[in-house]
Order: C-alpha cells, then structure tokens, then sequence
C-alpha cells in the first residue's frame, strides 16, 4: 500500500492491471496530487493492453484532484492510442460515473463502467431475493436471545446505533422498538433488501430509520459517529474481514462497541439422525469456504475483534433451537438453507446429483428434529462485541 | 451557471453561518468541515440521507473552496441553506478584490466561462453532476454563488 496521506491512497495491482485510488481526495494543491499522479503515470506507462483505474472506493474528491487525474489520464490517452483506459465506478457513489465520464467524451480510447458485483464472492447468492425468506426467520429466532444479549454488550435506550449490512431491515427494525435509538443508521449494498426494508418500516410507522445505499467496506458514514456498531452474520461472507472491521471500528465514537454475530456452521445439530445432520454441514461450511465465505467464524471473533483494534471484548455463544417458540419457525429457516445452499450454491459449485441428494438429507433430517415432538435441532451463534478505545 | 435573476419562489431560512474572512482562510481544512456539516443537512429530508450527503457535498464544497481562493481575506464569508417546497438552496457571499470585478460580472451562460476563470471547475462539475449553479454581484464587490438541490426523492 502507497499511502500518501491519511485520506487517500493508490495502489497499483499488477496482476489485474488496475490501479486503485481510494479515500478523500480534497487537496488544497496540486502538489499534495504529485504521489497519486506519479503512481497513475508510472502504472500507465508500464501496460500495454488494457489497464482498469478502480475508483469505487473514492468518496471524495474536488476538482483540484480532478484535473490532476484528467491531466494525467488525457496525457496517457493521446501518447498510447492503442491502450484502453477503464474506469471503474460504483453506483453507491452518486456523482463519480457522471464525472468521470466528462473525461471519455474526449477520449476515444478511455471509457467509465459502472460495477457494483464482485465486491465479495458470495455476492450473487447474498443479494440474491431467495435469500430474503432466509434472513427474515433467522432474526426472528436469533432476536429472542439477542433481545437478552445485547443489554449485556452496552445498547441501551438512546444510543446512536448503526446496523452494518443491515440485510432487510428487521433487526434495525426490532432495535428500533425496543431499544428506541437517538439516531439509527441501517447500511447494506442489496436494493433489493433495502426496499424490503423501507416497505417494513413504513408498515410499522417506523420513519426515522435512515436505510442507506452503501458498501461497508468504505462507508460514506463520518468517523466517530455511533455509539453502537452491530454487524450480523455478514463478516463471515466477506473474504477480509479485516477490511469491514476497520470500517466498522472507524465510525464508532471511541468508548462506543462493535457487535458482531457469526456461525460455526459446522456445529448445527440435531436428535434424532445426528450423523446425516452433521454430515451436511459440515458440507455447508466447506461449501461456503469454496465460495471465500467462513461460516465457522463464530469462534475467531474474539480474535478478529483484538486484531482490529478493539479492547475490553466480551464473546458469548448461544444455541436457536426448536425449542424456541414455534418449532415451524426453526424448519422455515432450515428449509431457506436447503433451498439456497443445495438448490443454488452446490448446484453453481457444480456438485454431482448424488451428493445434492445426500446434502439435500441432512437439511430435512434437521427439519424432522425440528419438528419431531421429542426431537431437538440446534443452530449455535456466537455473539461478541469490543470496544473502541479512548 | 445563471446570472442572477433567480425565478421567484418562497424560501425559508434553514442555517446560516457567517465566518471572519481571514480566519476562513487561514485553515484550508475549514472547507472540507464546512461542507460537510451543510451537506448533512441539505441531505436529511432524503430518502438516503448519507448517500445524498455524499453527493451534495461534492459541489457545496467545491463553492466553498472557491471562495477560499477568491474571496478577499477581509469581511465575511456569509453562507447560507435556504429552502422551498422542492428545493434547498446553498448560498456562498464573499467578497472580491475590485480588479475581479469584471470576470464575476460577467459570469453568465451566454459567455460560458472559458478556461483561466476562477469558476470554470465549478461550473463544469456541476453541469457533469447536474446541478443548477447561480452567480449573483452585489455592488462591483461581492458576489455570491448558489446551488439548488432537490428537498427529497433518491439521489440523482
Ligand atoms: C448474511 S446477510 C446478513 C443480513 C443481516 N445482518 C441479518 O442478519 O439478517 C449479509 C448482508 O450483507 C450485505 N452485504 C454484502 N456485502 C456488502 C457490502 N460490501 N456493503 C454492504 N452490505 C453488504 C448483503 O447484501 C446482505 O444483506
């Protein structure tokens, strides 16, 4: 990493031939430019074919770095005809295609793309609609014990709280009327969820939630912000973690917590037919990892959350299970993951019909636990939050 | 950019600030804080309050980096939300040295401003992102720069 100051970089990955410009660009001169121009000319002027300036993760800019990048940018343009220039928005940042693409009207061989996959390698499955079903029971059964659990992490009434990858809205949701926040944040990067979410929030009446259009991975949320910072079963979807920490660690006010909740797939259980049950997810977890996602995070957070930063980490884990209210909510939710992960993600993995089958057994063998009058079917999750140091 | 003769539409007073033009240009820092501070609230009756922060914020501190190029270090910087039924507007009134009288007076759209002006980035940054951008002198001293944006919808 070429860190020229402390709200902005650029980096130059030579494998995908794309150079990465990331923060707050708002320099006074455009000497404070000279290492991100530098680095752009010097990474230009070693391809050939196509190379890719990757700006989705930049925030901020004024027209002082503007100029600066189209100086450099138009110079490269004219002196290599046959080399492409892509560069490459994202939709959550409003103004950066329409910017930049002020500069292709000039050059025939520059051209603006706006790409919003490939944030995580889960993505198409995760944003997909089918996962929308998933989501909703699983906060229904996990809020029950996280209603008891957050209490001891430090949310309490009045708080300013935000909700990181916020999926459909329902825990935001449920924070909402029992905790009743000052100020609530919900951010996730599904339009599809996000919609969801605003739909249920007009039903209840609930118009004070702000549901926001974003990446976590480079919020557009000011630092030092919130005094409550929740993360649900979405650090495991990410291949850097890391990464979303950081965000997350950012826009909390120092003293103020990051919660975050994982699984240890793996570890679901059920009685009877324990061993189909284990079997398939144990699959799930290594299917999951064939797609960079770690469903057996639950019990790194303590871990992640000390890399990150964070001190006076609390970790607890508990276990849905069918016992829990309804049993049917319990099946719904398993039957979700059958859907998903053997209908979907196996088939995509490119798994035999044999072992769809097998995995497909497992799933309703945990719904008969479920359901069976003397069964039990078990999902345990790991809660565990840190804070963020004065 | 318009020269002034704004079309006629009932504003209201949202938040005004007035700073000492020589302790504005003294810190260049200030205009990042500012705009950020104003585009906060010229976002929060959207439906994305944080995205159309983001996005307004471009150009309201594009203005007030140009009034910290080009405002006299004398007097005020006088910066003003207004807002109507559809619109919130962000107002920038600073004053300019008596030899610049010429190139701000003669801001208008049919002498679209040509390269060295001071407000040629500006100008083009908010035609790009669409937005509509006003001049207005009083006087042959002090002009004052303005930026409408929507009170509410998605971002654009
Ligand atoms: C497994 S879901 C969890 C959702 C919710 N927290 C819950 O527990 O129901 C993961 C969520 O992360 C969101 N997500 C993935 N990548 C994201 C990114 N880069 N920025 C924001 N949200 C993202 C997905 O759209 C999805 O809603």
């Amino acid at each position: 990493m070429n860190r020229l100051s402390p709200s902005f970089s650029a980096d130059f990955d030579d494998v995908n031939q794309e150079i990465v410009l990331t923060g707050r660009m708002r320099p006074r001169s455009p000497d404070e430019m000279r290492g991100v121009t530098d680095l752009v000319r010097r990474s230009l002027d070693g391809s050939s074919a196509t190379v890719y300036v990757n700006v989705k993760r930049l925030t901020h800019m004024n027209m002082t770095a503007f100029r600066c990048l189209a100086n450099v940018l138009a110079g490269a343009c004219a002196e290599n005809p046959g080399r492409m220039i892509v560069i490459v928005t994202s939709s959550v940042i409003t103004w950066s295609a329409p910017l930049f693409k002020t500069l292709a009207a000039d050059q025939p061989n520059l051209s603006v793309e706006i790409y919003d996959s490939a944030f995580y390698p889960g993505q198409t499955f995760v944003e997909d609609e089918s996962f929308i079903p998933i989501l909703r029971t699983q906060t229904k059964m996990t809020w029950r014990h996280e209603r008891e659990i957050l209490p001891r992490h430090g949310l309490r009434e009045g708080l300013t709280v935000a909700d990181i990858c916020c999926g459909i809205g329902d825990f935001a949701t449920l924070i909402k009327r029992h905790f009743n926040p000052a100020r609530l944040v919900a951010l996730d990067h599904s339009r599809k969820s996000l919609e969801y979410a605003r739909r249920v929030a007009a039903d209840f009446g609930l118009n004070s939630i702000e549901y926001t259009y974003g990446d976590a991975s480079q919020m557009l949320l000011a630092d030092n912000q919130f005094d409550f910072v929740t993360c649900r079963h979405s650090l495991q979807i990410f291949n850097r973690p890391d990464i979303l920490l950081r965000e997350l660690y950012r826009i909390c006010k120092p003293g103020g917590r990051v919660y975050i909740t994982n699984e240890k797939n793996s570890h679901c259980l059920g009685e009877p037919h324990s061993e189909t049950i284990r079997w398939t997810y144990e699959q799930v977890a290594r299917l999951f990892s064939h797609f960079d996602m770690d469903v057996e995070m639950g019990p790194k957070s303590r871990r992640l959350l000390n890399d990150a930063g964070f001190d006076a980490i609390q970790v607890e884990s508990f276990m849905v299970t069918n016992l829990d209210g309804d049993p049917r909510d319990f099946a719904d939710v398993i039957e979700a993951w059958e859907n998903v992960y053997a209908g979907q993600m196996a088939v995509r993995r490119g798994d035999p019909p044999d072992f769809i089958r097998r995995f497909r057994q497992g799933f309703r063998d945990h719904v008969l636990a479920a359901l069976h009058p003397k069964g039990y079917a078990g999902w345990p999750i790991w809660a565990a939050s840190g804070r963020k140091p004065y | 950019m318009q020269h002034a003769s704004l079309e006629q539409e009932a504003f209201q007073d949202m938040t005004a600030l007035t700073l000492d033009a020589g302790l504005f240009t003294s810190e260049f820092r200030l205009c990042d804080t500012i705009a950020e501070y104003l585009a906060n609230i010229v976002a929060q009756s959207h439906e994305d309050p944080a995205r159309y922060a983001n996005f307004s914020s471009l150009v309201i501190n594009e203005i007030i980096e140009l009034a910290f190029r080009s405002t006299e270090p004398v007097g005020r910087i006088d910066i003003d939300l207004l807002k109507s039924e559809t619109r919130v507007r962000a107002c920038v009134a600073f004053a300019f040295g008596k030899d610049s009288s010429t190139t701000w007076a003669t801001f208008d759209r049919a002498a679209a401003p040509s390269r060295p002006h001071p407000a040629y980035d500006l100008a083009a940054l908010a035609q790009a992102v669409d937005v509509n951008l006003f001049v207005e002198t009083r006087g042959d001293d002090r002009v004052t720069l303005i930026a409408d944006f929507l009170v509410r919808e998605g971002t654009r």
